[in-house]
């Protein structure tokens, strides 16, 4: 499949135009009645006679060269990780560096507050480099894969993200800084961040022009390059360890920009950048000018609001649209399903005998989670009505939403042979959570059937942007998930905007966030239960298509199975299961992700058995995680996603490292 | 230094005399009903039942409230439910409280809770009415529904006093006011209509320096930069986040700011800036009494 290709001189056209639109707004901004030199002055030599030279000397002129530096840094990362990786969706924030230094400074916060002292972009480094340290540790047993990094960069994130809300969800007025942080704010107040990051932007600049003949040669095959005397795993390393040195640095200066680093390479390419050398050159330009324009558009259009409008989430806000204007006319590697999970998969002699084992322990998880738990006189074993009512609806609502997301998950991954997808990637749940945020916000107070209300439509409206821009391309699944890249970073960054804020309100947005089962009651339980159940059964009947499938579509056509049909109608199923289970246990529970990845490590390999395994773990990972969470910290309780990702990471790391 | 407390607080009669006042819980009357069991999930709420000398049977993150609304303290019998969005229900249920107070910010558990006991809802900070009434309007309704109107009369009375007292102290010619609470080095919470300190200036008779929007809790999050220019006294609502005042030190901006050249910030121990009364109250003392020594000087 050949995607439409522009013209080769494009990138400079896009970079110029890009440029004039800076250099205007930049000028709109400036006190042009005073004339050019007075401006100029206030950068070089300004005497500080007035506020306005002050502002313009200690914010302004640092605004615009942080934003310019920042920007082209990260589009140097964003290069050097899909280059490595060989993966288009690979960018700085996806690989757990962001998030590994907010929770750092988010730890730092709340722990070791004396380090802060010392300097929060150490702290900030410290941590980037430790999760990237994880990753690379996950990876190295099978030579850094690129698609096992990915992979183990998403978990990464992952884990580092639940713990980061878990403290936040205890601790949000202490950590209302760390939120603009993460938030990515550009305001300035001095010249040190710009000394700080400009000559380590240089010394990385350096490094990887020293890197790119070799880097060039990975395009070629893996047998390839090594035959050419290349050492691919040392050079992956080096790659990706200067990515993060980079990310990190902009990271702890400005906070979490989201989009430039995935933006900048993808349009460099698609504007017709192909060999590494000019793909690089232009990515730098334009994730400095990206950043910059973005900036600038808006200091110029929310100059007195009454919320910061942080830059970081407004690149991901502005960004997403234009990633989906992208989406169709991105040259993908075509059809194939990419580099196969290997290693990942074996499987079991007798998958009966797991499942039957499997459904003893739900079973005993039910069993505790019903009748063992806290009172204020301690740990008690009760069969009180009284008591049973507050629980059995959460017992139910948990195990059903992890059989909805656990088969969700299941067929995505199935389809789309990548193991980065799972239902809450698609953007489904992050389309509720939006309409769910801004619910909480306008709303004066709002009740259980708006936010219901508007979490459907939310869920539909994500499914409705899905298929309108899949339906021509036949929904390839890189496409659909990069799709839903973008929807999630605009869900990232509404939820951003919404907690920098500082609002009070915040802390509901959170908690709804974090996926609890809290807000069930015995109808909505049941409803999901006997949900769960019915979907379980109903889509045995789709194991053929799950089998054929994952082999190519040459393949199914050949077997009879109508592409564009079968991938939409699965669409459209794991919609309805994603949206149902988001309603009730929030966006972030990850379970979609692992309790698939968790049956194919146990065996189940062919599709019916991996449906059905993924569903019985689905649960059991659910009804654990929602009982661990009410009683670890009794009488306060951890909402059951972020259990459920901590337990289900914990777990997925360990296996990884294992094997 | 620009943050060191200010170490003499300037105590006159009137006001040791009505913190005082407050401080001590006024005694119920002796009444024949028991006082009812109360829930409460907002801190706000919870401050008020202490300054009207009736403690809560149990409050949401406690640990919490005492870090951030400092004062009164809640007694140590009184029960932690748990996160304030999401309280325990099984123990809400086994405690069996008379009543729930909740704000609209809790509303939408409110038919969860009201199994559990009858819920009200009390509003503050609502947009576009005038704070101080409100606060006047939700002691008066706790003190109603804590089964002790006099208590609520009698603190809105005392602390009206109190303000009077601190209107008294307060040096004549006053600038207005800019109030700020940093959030990181860059950033600062700017108080402004709608909120806690507004409405103490309101009562004090001190204008605002800051006239920008607003959200509906009565700040705005700005950056430093957006502070120059503006002309009033700069005052500091601590806590500031650790390693702030070191950045400053180096920070162009700040230092270009006309307050911190002359040395001459006020720097104020940190209030709960979403309370009610008791909140009000020690922000108009710890205002009025930086305010006067500064004139002192």
């Amino acid at each position: 499949m050949t995607a439409r290709t522009l013209p080769s001189p494009f990138p400079l056209a896009l970079c110029l135009l890009l440029g004039a639109v800076v250099v205007s707004l930049a000028w709109t901004a400036l006190p042009v009645e005073r004339g050019l030199l007075f401006n100029l002055q206030t950068l070089f030599s300004p005497v500080i006679s007035s506020p306005d030279v002050a502002v313009l000397y200690y914010s302004w002129w640092p605004r615009l060269s942080i934003s310019l530096l920042a920007g082209a840094g990260l589009g140097l990362a964003g290069v050097l990780m899909q280059q490595v990786l060989r993966n288009p969706l690979a960018a700085p924030t996806t690989l757990g560096v962001a998030s590994g230094a907010n929770l750092a400074l988010i730890a730092a916060t709340l722990f070791a507050p004396a380090l802060l002292v010392s300097g929060r972009e150490w702290v900030a480094l410290a941590g980037g480099a430790l999760t990237m340290g994880l990753v690379f540790m996950l990876a190295w047993s099978r030579g850094l894969a690129p698609m096992v990094v990915v992979l183990a960069g998403l978990v990464v994130n992952l884990f580092a993200g639940a713990l980061a809300m878990t403290l936040l969800l205890f601790n949000q007025e202490t950590l209302k800084g760390v939120l603009i942080w993460g938030a990515g704010s550009l305001t300035q107040s001095g010249w040190s961040d710009v000394a700080y990051l400009w000559p380590r932007l240089a010394i990385s600049a350096a490094l990887a022009w020293l890197l790119l003949r070799p880097l060039a040669v990975m395009d070629l095959d893996e047998s390839n390059a090594r035959s050419l005397g290349v050492s691919v795993r040392q050079l992956r390393l080096a790659g990706l360890g200067l990515a993060v040195f980079l990310t990190g640095c902009v990271v702890s200066v400005v906070g979490i920009i989201g989009f430039i680093g995935l933006a900048a390479p993808n349009i460099a390419r698609m504007a017709g950048a192909r060999r590494l050398g000019p793909r690089m050159f232009w990515s730098v330009i334009l994730g400095a000018l990206l950043l910059t324009t973005t900036d600038l558009m808006l200091q110029q259009f929310a100059s007195s609001p009454s919320t910061l409008l942080p830059t970081g989430a407004m690149t991901a806000a502005l960004g997403a649209p234009l990633l989906l204007w992208l989406i169709p006319r991105l040259k993908l590697s075509g059809n194939s399903p990419g580099v196969p999970a290997q290693g990942l998969v074996h499987r079991h002699a007798r998958p009966g005998r797991l499942a039957r084992t499997l459904s003893i322990m739900l079973l005993a998880a039910a069993v505790l989670a019903i009748f063992i738990g806290q009172t204020s006189q301690g740990w008690h074993w009760t069969a009180q009505w009284s008591v049973l009512e507050w629980r059995l609806p959460r017992l139910l609502a948990a195990a059903g939403s992890g059989i909805l997301l656990a088969i969700a998950g299941t067929i995505i991954q199935r389809i789309s042979g990548n193991p980065m997808a799972s239902p809450e990637l698609l953007g489904i749940s992050g389309g509720s959570a939006i309409a769910l945020m801004a619910v909480i916000f306008l709303l004066p107070a709002p009740g259980n059937l708006a936010l219901v209300s508007a979490g459907t439509l939310g869920a539909l409206g994500a499914l409705g942007v899905l298929v309108l821009l899949n339906r021509r391309s036949g929904y390839v699944p890189e496409r659909l998930l990069l799709t839903g890249v973008a929807i999630t970073a605009l869900f990232d960054a509404v939820r951003s905007v919404v907690l920098s804020g500082g609002d009070p309100r915040g802390q509901q947005v959170i908690a709804w966030l974090s996926g609890s089962t809290y807000y069930v009651d015995l109808q909505g339980g049941l409803l999901i239960a006997v949900l769960a159940v019915v979907m379980a059964v109903a889509t045995r009947p789709l194991a053929r298509w799950l089998d054929i499938l994952p082999l190519g579509p040459a393949t199914a056509s050949s077997l009879g199975i109508g592409l564009n049909r079968s991938r939409l109608f699965l669409l459209m199923l794991i919609a309805v299961l994603t949206a149902c289970a988001t309603l009730v246990i929030g966006p972030l529970s990850f379970v979609g992700l692992l309790a698939p990845h968790l049956a194919r490590l146990l065996g189940f390999g062919r599709a019916r058995e991996h449906l059905f395994g993924a569903a019985l773990i689905g649960a059991l990972l659910m009804i654990l995680a929602d009982w661990v969470g009410r009683q670890a910290l009794f009488p306060q309780e951890i909402p059951a996603g972020l259990v459920a990702s901590l337990i289900g990471g914990s777990y997925f790391m360990w296996s990884m490292r294992r094997r | 230094m620009l943050f060191k407390y200010l170490s003499a607080p300037l105590t006159t009669a009137v006001l040791g005399l009505s913190l005082i006042l407050v401080a001590v819980p006024v005694r119920a009357e002796p009444s024949s009903a028991p006082a009812p069991r109360i829930a409460t999930l907002d801190w706000t709420i919870a401050e008020t039942l202490m300054g009207l000398g009736i403690a809560p049977q149990a409050v949401a993150q406690i640990a919490a409230y005492h870090e951030w609304v400092g004062q009164p303290e809640l007694p140590v019998k009184v029960i932690d439910l748990g996160l304030r969005t999401q309280p325990n229900l099984e123990l809400l249920a086994e405690l069996q409280p008379d009543v729930i107070l909740i704000s609209p910010m809790f509303s939408n558990i409110a038919p969860r809770l009201s199994r559990i006991a009858e819920v009200e809802t009390l509003e503050l900070y609502t947009p576009g009415s005038n704070t101080w009434q409100q606060m006047i309007q939700l002691t008066l309704d706790t003190a109603t529904l804590a089964g002790n109107p006099q208590a609520g009369q009698h603190l809105v009375e005392r602390t009206e006093a109190a303000m009077v007292g601190c209107r008294e102290q307060l040096p004549s010619e006053t600038e207005p006011l800019l109030i700020i609470q940093f959030m990181d080095a860059r950033h600062v919470r700017v108080f402004g209509e709608n909120g806690l300190y507004h409405a103490v200036l309101d009562q004090l008779g001190l204008d605002n320096a800051w006239t920008g929007e607003t959200n509906s809790w009565g700040f705005s999050l700005v950056g430093l930069e957006d502070l120059l220019g503006i002309d009033g006294q700069l005052v500091v609502v601590e806590p500031s986040p650790l390693g702030v005042e070191k950045t400053l030190a180096d920070n162009g901006l700040w230092q270009a700011l006309p307050d911190v050249r002359d040395d001459s910030v006020l720097s104020l121990p940190p209030v709960w800036s979403f309370g009610a009364l008791p909140s009000a109250l020690r922000f108009a003392d710890a205002l009025t009494s930086a305010l006067a020594a500064k004139h002192d000087r």
